[in-house]
């Protein structure tokens, strides 16, 4: 995928790098979030930024989400185009009236009149025993509340496409970016996220899930971190012979209903892998979306593999046996089979 | 009010124990994230907030509590809990995600819980508020002995719940006491960059309760204002507020390179350490001897020792075990 | 004339070993003097690796390889 003279970016390079070149062109951008000034953000994705723009338009904040937040919609409906960070989606719990029932619904209240045009940039998942309020996804969550658009990188090509396409957006985005693949190696990390990342400015269509892996067998949709899960255990199904597709769904609000159809269709069966709690989330989204269009395609009955309804426990050996992996697509896949 | 010589060298062991664990649990740390730093790695994975320096606020508050009394700890918990009488095998034995621990493993570092001694963990910032305002509500409701005790960082103050539960105790003049560690940064961030006044007792008059502010991280400062609130609570005379100016001698996390620290900050929290600081002051009046503080200084590390050697040698949870503790039995 | 890429000796006090986390250009490249080409990590810092000079670059020590200061992890030419 990579040719030789491309360079490579980090997820956390390419998303600094999207928003560096907003606020080169637009001065109604500005950043407000917790260490996101002379620290960079925790992730790195602010990295940069405060030495080139100054403190006025990178604005670390007291930790006073539902200040900041609630602020950034403020601004936002005011003509500014606000890049906020939320540290830890897990702190969503602080401030989620900003959140849900303003930044996602001002625009509708108010017949389209106000705008809201903002991105809520924030970390999701576990997988280094940071335990059960530092380690959540909650994609289900907030793509579940009307009114956000939600999207979530595999890799920096889209992260940088998704931060610009964000921005411009007239509204609301929240931009769900995974520990696991931002390239800080103290949080490990997925090397398969770090690809070619072109220099100029571009914005990718938000609500336009990918084929990252063409199969014949079956479709594995996943998100963020379960995309690259999904192509080790389709190269691993491939040795048995198994042709497996792969979609990463890049977004999940909207969410694009026609690929993953279109994919199931062809193959007859259907893996989700969602780093999310099982119930009531993605994953059954995914598969109502099949099953309520045509059911008639399925060969088999669908397969979830994400985290079970349980709290995030932090000894390594529970978290890891709660985590979606490679091998548990492949054995969903056993199990199919043998159904 | 002073502290009397056992309250001293009380105080004073519970204050080295934290540090010799604190140290222990640094080391441990860094055991499988060299030369690699992964925070998945080694006996203990994960974020660590350590207490280094900020342990003269937790003994100076606990030195007033008993069993029964409620406190509520941050993500930075270890000096509390020690303090607070937190059985420290097994507390230790949760920090390494041992199936020995107070949580099987299912809480970690952060989330700390005994209910034995009636201390409770957050590791989302301000909420430990809320649920300490309950503990005083019950306590008075039910007409049942005891107060509540909130520990939460200065940039808890800037939190919404923490003027909510604020107000609550004060207008129901629940046995309540909210004790802000100021160590100074929020991860990165100063308290001058974050909070709009210097000091965050003042915020008391909001709620039209006493504020105290204790400088210079002293233990006797914050045992006396301590003392004060604690009498006023259990006597039914509701919350009072209190700021101490502490170190944090440590980094926010285990890993972090705190570039932001002015030149020399460092050096000179550790020449004002309050644990020598103390040492010296007790030699100095003759609250106590050489060979008692040399003996508290082997047993706390004795202790220590044993503490960590329990976790060690506990087994890892059984995985599936993740799966039940999610409902009450 | 091929030029070293070499881990710097000056970027952390310490004699601590250094992880490369990422190249951020494929074997083979060519780069212009300067450029970002790699990420390292000591404890929890990362530091950037620029090309020294313009040309190929040769990668001699992989992503997640770890290094000590002074390490040839590539060349340029």
């Amino acid at each position: 995928m990579n040719k030789t003279n491309e360079r490579k970016l980090t997820i956390a390079r390419a998303m600094a790098e999207a928003v560096a070149q907003e606020l080169r062109v637009d001065p109604r951008v500005f950043v407000m979030g917790e260490d996101i000034g002379a620290l960079g953000g925790v992730y790195g994705n602010t990295r940069g930024l405060l030495e080139e723009f100054g403190a006025e338009r990178i604005r670390d904040t007291p930790i006073s989400e539902t200040a900041f937040i609630g602020a950034a919609v403020g601004a936002a409906q005011d003509g500014m185009r606000p890049v906020v960070e939320l540290m830890f989606v897990d702190f969503f719990g602080v401030c989620f009236d900003a959140i849900y029932n303003m930044m996602a619904k001002n625009t509708y209240f108010s017949g389209g009149s106000f705008k809201v045009p903002m991105v809520l940039m924030t970390s999701t998942g576990g997988g280094y025993s940071d335990g059960g309020q530092h380690s959540q996804c909650v994609y289900g969550t907030f793509a579940h509340l009307p009114g956000m658009k939600v999207v979530a990188p595999s890799n920096a090509y889209d992260a940088k496409g998704l931060m610009t396409a964000a921005m411009r957006d007239d509204s609301p985005v929240v931009y769900m970016y995974h520990k696991g693949l931002q390239g800080m190696g103290w949080l490990g990390t997925e090397p398969g996220a770090t690809v070619h990342v072109p220099e100029e400015s571009y914005a990718l269509e938000i609500g336009k899930a990918k084929v990252v892996r063409d199969g014949t067998d079956v479709t594995v949709v996943s998100l963020g971190m379960g995309v690259h899960h999904a192509m080790k255990a389709a190269k691993e199904l491939q040795e048995q012979g198994v042709s497996a597709e792969v979609i990463d769904l890049v977004s999940l609000v909207p969410l694009d209903r026609d690929t993953i159809r279109a994919s199931v269709a062809k193959t007859g069966r259907l893996i989700v892998v969602d780093e999310d709690y099982m119930s009531y989330g993605v994953s059954g989204e995914i598969i109502a979306s099949v099953t309520e269009h045509d059911i008639s395609v399925l060969k088999a009955p669908p397969k979830r593999v994400a985290f079970p309804d349980v709290p995030i426990p932090f000894a390594r050996v529970m978290e890891q046996f709660c985590l979606p992996n490679p091998d548990k697509i492949v054995a969903a896949w056993a199990g199919m089979q043998a159904a | 009010m002073t502290p009397s010589r056992d309250q001293l060298h009380w105080m004073y062991r519970n204050m080295v124990t934290s540090r010799r664990l604190e140290e222990a649990i640094a080391k441990i740390y860094l055991e499988g994230k060299t030369p690699v730093f992964n925070m998945a790695n080694g006996p203990i994975p994960g974020e660590m907030h350590l207490s280094d320096g900020q342990e003269p606020v937790a003994v100076g508050v606990c030195a007033h509590l008993t069993a029964e009394d409620v406190v509520t700890a941050t993500h930075r918990p270890h000096h509390q809990a020690i303090a607070k009488g937190v059985d420290l095998d097994r507390m230790v034995a949760e920090i390494f995600g041992k199936a020995t621990g107070p949580s099987g493993g299912r809480g970690g570092h952060m989330h700390i819980f005994d209910p034995a001694v009636n201390f409770a963990c957050s590791g989302i910032i301000a909420q430990g508020m809320g649920p300490a305002v309950g503990a005083a509500l019950s306590r008075k409701v039910q007409g049942k002995p005891g107060v509540a005790v909130a520990f939460v960082g200065e940039g808890a103050v800037n939190q919404g719940g923490w003027h909510e539960a604020m107000n609550l105790a004060a207008l129901w003049k629940l046995p309540f006491i909210c004790v802000i560690e100021d160590n100074a940064w929020g991860i990165s961030v100063a308290k001058a960059a974050a909070t709009s006044v210097p000091r965050n007792d003042v915020r008391a008059a909001a709620y039209g309760i006493p504020g105290h502010h204790v400088e210079d991280n002293d233990p006797y400062a914050i045992f006396e204002v301590a003392g004060e609130a604690v009498a006023r609570a259990r006597a039914g005379e509701g919350p009072t507020l209190i700021e101490v100016e502490t170190y944090r001698l440590a980094g926010h996390f285990m890993g972090d390179a705190e570039a932001y620290r002015p030149e020399g900050e460092k050096d000179g929290l550790f020449a004002k350490d309050p644990i020598p600081k103390m040492r010296w002051r007790m030699l100095t009046d003759g609250t106590a001897t050489e060979t008692e503080l040399d003996a508290i200084e082997v047993e706390s590390a004795e202790r220590v020792d044993a503490a960590i050697k329990f976790a060690r040698e506990s087994a890892d949870p059984a995985p599936e075990d993740a799966l039940t503790s999610v409902f009450a039995a | 004339m091929a030029t070293d890429i070499v881990i710097p000796s000056d970027l952390w006090e310490e004699d601590d070993e250094t992880v490369i986390t990422a190249w951020l250009v494929n074997d083979g490249s060519t780069v212009e003097e300067g450029a970002l080409i790699a990420e390292i990590m000591t404890a929890k810092v990362q530091y950037e690796i620029q090309a020294p000079a313009s040309g190929t670059v040769h990668i001699k020590e992989d992503a997640d390889a770890v290094v000590a200061k002074g390490t040839v992890i590539g060349v340029v030419e």
